[in-house]
């Protein structure tokens, strides 16, 4: 299988998101029948299939628009080094504070993303951000109430929390990886006639206060815990990942692989 | 000694056999109260009761109700309610209600006024 | 939706204890008017408790049915059939959550049902005691043994039983999707490459015995039976039931040129009765008290389930929480 990443900024940045959501939703597909209580796993349940839905929207996109094969051989027929998904969504599931901590952090960067994708001149675009939106909307109340719930639950779910926060931060803060064309894209007049894509740092800038008044205000201390100085993990934005994608993929595509021209 | 699997998930997991005699695993209330779920299809029409969902709070109860009952087709709003707030009526008395079909006093069809009407103009022509 | 399967009744078979005959009358003529027995209406002791059971054994099925096909979930291959199962799947669960309220009504507490899978004392369908070894496993699974349930459910959607014909009314309605998504993927399987068709086939000579342990044996009919029946808790024999699902389903899996490993397998023309071998029942009993393939797995991965999320329901839980049986 060969695979070009685009050279253009934005069916580049397309890919980025609808990888992202792709492998996001797969990792959140796992806790199916798995989850801490029936109606909990049947909630994360929802959000997999929403986020993998989406992914599917934006490889439509890519493959009508942008010159990209289908969405299933995009997909499921795609080299490791293809993949512009960041390190936090390809981690394995851990326990369910790590799961639920990674999926505040994703979800609340998505939110921005689309907010500002729904400011894009292309009138497809616009109008898939503004229909995901209300999808997403639903992922971050869910998200928050959960963060919210068991931060302020038990001294033993408090330090579970914390602990997970601790190790998803590095992880979240590599969706925020700056990539080849991001300040070209951020050149493109939205319609509104001011750029639509504020570009990576403002969008971590923005992500990161609305997080920490967030935990601030579930009782966290943010300094204590010592969130600022974290480091990015990057990579992913260049096709580099760790060491979790390539059996993540080598399992998503094994029966797809079994013959890619076949009819599934 | 772990579990294996043809399942991957499985296999993450570590899962270790279920040992004979085994204590149980969840303590009484672990599942946590229920709430009644009460479902509105299209605004205008009446809210159902659809079931319940187990939760520990309100709040949470109405997430959860949005992913069980709300899954599929149309909901347009919810409502849920603590089961421990619901007064049930018990069905030993349901004799109490046995009679009311028959009150016809209470019904439109226990009043026919067309013969009262007929027999006046009747009444009012042979007079003149 | 898996549920329904035969599952066997214990040893320790209810024996109705002297209750007022004037109440059971009472009772039995309700059912026969056609009318529901709501939670709490009087009941014989023997109906609570079988009711419990099956209703209780149906949910169990739901929640470790998710576990064969939740094998595939993240191995499925493209969009549509990754959606789909992963839609399904969730459906299960879902299912499982609307029958252990409804047998909650009867007063047996969630806490103490799952308790009872987790050690055994409780059954499921025996179906999910096997592997879904390959891709066309879940085809087969989410056609056939789905088909299999929905027979056994709309029988039990007539019963007598309010809350689980309620529960079983919105689970009907679900399962059509089941049925139609897992007919789809057999037959693109059916209809594909010579490996596809072959993984097809390879998978429905394995799994054809388990679905025909799926009604039953025969039934005894014995004054057990019998009362079960009266009582609209037992709506159809195995036999009848094995019937409609051989009637309706073989005709669809042989049109696609696939075939089943029964030679004696065909429809008397005359008495309009399916043939069959007997299917070995040792096998059957063997497999649901605990030695079947995946006994053993799936109870693990409940009970692992139920313990890593045992700090997130710690957590939420508060002292002043008022408990009180659903209504459903």
């Amino acid at each position: 299988m060969t695979f070009s990443i685009p050279s253009n900024p934005l069916p580049r940045y397309l890919l980025q998101i609808a990888d992202d959501q792709l492998v996001m939703g797969h990792r959140n597909s796992e806790w199916t029948g798995l989850g801490p209580i029936l109606e909990e796993d049947i909630a994360f349940s929802s959000i997999a299939q929403d986020q993998v839905g989406h992914s599917l929207a934006f490889y439509e996109i890519l493959h009508q628009t942008h010159g990209l094969d289908n969405p299933d051989q995009t997909a499921f027929n795609r080299p490791e080094n293809g993949m512009l998904s960041s390190w936090l969504v390809e981690q394995t599931i851990g326990d369910y504070a790590f799961s639920l901590v990674r999926h505040w952090c994703y979800d609340q960067a998505v939110a921005l993303r689309y907010e500002s994708l729904a400011q894009i001149q292309d009138p497809n675009l616009q109008a898939l951000a503004m229909k995901l939106r209300g999808e997403v909307k639903y992922h971050t109340f869910h998200a928050q109430t959960w963060m919210k719930s068991l931060l302020q639950g038990s001294e033993e779910s408090r330090l579970r929390m914390l602990s997970a926060l601790k190790e998803v931060w590095p992880l979240a803060l590599g969706m925020f990886e700056a990539w080849p064309g991001e300040t070209d894209l951020m050149q493109e007049p939205g319609s509104q006639g001011d750029p639509w894509y504020p570009g990576e740092k403002n969008l971590q800038n923005l992500w990161q206060t609305r997080a920490m008044e967030s935990l601030a205000s579930w009782g966290v201390e943010v300094e204590v815990l010592g969130l600022q100085r974290l480091e990015p993990v990057l990579g992913g934005r260049q096709g580099y990942h760790s060491e979790h994608l390539a059996p993540l993929l080598e399992e998503m595509t094994s029966v797809f692989r079994l013959d890619p021209q076949a009819e599934w | 000694m772990p579990i294996l699997s043809l399942d991957p998930r499985v296999n993450r997991l570590q899962a270790e056999e279920v040992p004979a005699d085994q204590a149980p695993v969840l303590v009484p209330g672990d599942h946590w109260p229920s709430y009644q779920v009460f479902h509105q299809r299209r605004r205008g029409e009446k809210h159902s009761s659809v079931g319940i969902v187990h939760a520990p709070s309100l709040e949470i109860a109405m997430a959860m109700a949005k992913e069980q009952f709300a899954r599929r087709g149309e909901t347009s709003n919810l409502w849920v309610v603590c089961t421990a707030d619901v007064l049930e009526m018990d069905y030993a008395d349901e004799d109490v209600f046995r009679t009311t079909p028959a009150k016809s006093y209470r019904d439109p069809a226990g009043y026919k006024v067309n013969d009262k009407i007929e027999a006046y103009k009747a009444q009012q022509t042979t007079l003149r | 939706m898996y549920g329904g399967g035969y599952v066997p009744a214990g040893a320790d078979e209810p024996k109705a204890p002297a209750e007022s005959p004037e109440l059971l009358a009472q009772f039995e003529a309700r059912i026969a008017r056609g009318e529901k027995i709501e939670p709490r209406d009087w009941m014989p002791a023997a109906y609570r408790k079988q009711l419990i059971r099956m209703i209780e054994q149906h949910a169990h099925s739901e929640i470790i049915g998710a576990l064969p096909e939740g094998t595939w979930i993240t191995r499925a291959p493209g969009f549509r059939r990754k959606l789909a199962l992963m839609a399904k799947v969730q459906d299960e669960v879902g299912h499982a959550q609307l029958l252990y309220s409804a047998a909650e009504t009867l007063g047996k507490s969630r806490e103490d049902m799952l308790n009872d899978l987790i050690n055994g004392k409780s059954k499921y369908s025996n179906v999910f005691n096997y592997p879904a070894e390959t891709w066309a496993d879940v085809a087969v699974i989410g056609f056939l043994i789905d088909a299999a349930a929905i027979v056994n459910q709309v029988a039990n959607s007539k019963g007598s039983y309010g809350p689980y014909c309620r529960a079983l009314e919105r689970i009907c309605y679900e399962e059509s999707f089941h049925l139609k998504q897992g007919h789809s993927v057999f037959v693109w399987l059916a209809t594909g490459t010579t490996m596809q068709r072959e993984m097809l086939q390879s998978a429905l000579n394995r799994w054809w015995e388990p679905i025909m342990h799926f009604f039953g044996p025969s039934d005894t009919m014995s004054q057990h039976t019998e009362t079960l029946m009266r009582w609209k808790v037992k709506m159809a024999s195995n036999d009848v039931m094995r019937q409609q699902f051989l009637n309706m389903y073989v005709p669809k899996i042989w049109e696609l040129g696939l075939s089943l490993p029964d030679p004696e397998l065909r429809k008397d023309e005359t008495t309009g009765q399916w043939l069959f071998t007997e299917p070995n029942w040792d096998t059957f009993f063997q497999v649901i008290n605990g030695n079947g393939p995946c006994n053993r797995e799936r109870l693990a991965v409940r009970k692992v389930a139920e313990e890593r999320g045992a700090w997130v329901r710690a957590a939420l839980r508060r002292a002043d929480a008022r408990y009180a049986t659903p209504l459903a």
